[in-house]
């Protein structure tokens, strides 16, 4: 199980097109990933539970890996968040 | 009781969820919209409408889950289980709430016709926004296909989306 924390820097925060870009690169691994922030917690593969967190600027969000893949998925979604949020 | 008589005279066949015109206007292919996040099927597969009337309402019976605070889109979840993006206009997430006005909040429950938002076309337009509004099935990925009847002027409630379960 791996952990990663971010805190998101985007200027709108965690809106639907950084959300469906989350979703699709967290979809190429088999691990499970979950999301969450001080609100609640969901699966980081659903469009829906990624946009239904209503991540804004300045929040952090804690993101979970847990599976064969893990490692790999860690980096992919390091590297996407600091690129795009 | 009530629900069980509902569920009988459900229109339809059960392997099969509509989807109504939550806008009045022009039904579009999703690839024609010039946002890739959309045309790219990047939510989901789905449908486009040029609206022609500024006015937003529910597409299906269900569960409002999502209303951004920007008001610019929701997100429904139908009672079969379909998760429903509206989004009006392209990028209009930067108009933070202006030209929009809301008439219902997550957790409502919602029926087809229910009027979900107002939004002043003109305002958006000389914003320089494209109100091309995208509506997606978030869960696409659930589903064998999803059908959509493009090409037409629709009026509100009009049969848009075929979701084959």
């Amino acid at each position: 199980m791996k952990e990663l924390r971010y805190v998101i820097t985007d200027e709108i925060g965690l809106h639907a097109r950084p959300a469906g870009l989350l979703v699709s690169t967290a979809s190429k691994f088999d691990c499970n990933i979950k999301i969450k922030n001080k609100t609640k917690e969901t699966d980081a593969k659903s469009i829906l539970g990624v946009m239904s967190l209503g991540v804004r600027t300045g929040e952090e969000i804690i993101l979970t890996f847990d599976g064969e893949d893990e490692e790999k998925a860690y980096e992919a979604i390091k590297t996407f968040l600091e690129a795009n949020l | 009781m009530l629900n069980k008589l509902k569920e009988m005279f459900r229109k339809g066949n059960d392997n099969e969820i509509t989807i109504l015109s939550p806008i009045e206007g022009q039904a579009c292919d999703i690839t024609e919209v010039s946002d890739p996040t959309f045309s790219g099927k990047l939510l989901g597969d789905g449908i486009a409408i040029r609206p022609d009337k500024g006015r937003m309402v529910s597409p299906v019976s269900g569960t409002i889950a999502i209303f951004f605070d920007t008001k610019h889109a929701c997100t429904i979840i139908s009672d079969e289980g379909a998760e429903i993006l509206i989004h009006i206009g392209l990028d209009t997430v930067n108009l933070k709430g202006k030209y929009f006005t809301s008439y219902k909040k997550e957790g409502d429950k919602v029926k087809p016709g229910d009027l979900l938002l107002e939004f002043n076309m003109e305002g958006i337009k000389e914003a320089g926004y494209d109100l091309i509004s995208p509506i997606v099935i978030c869960n696409s990925g659930n589903y064998s296909e999803i059908k959509t009847h493009t090409g037409n002027k629709v009026k509100e409630l009009e049969p848009i989306i075929q979701i084959m379960q």
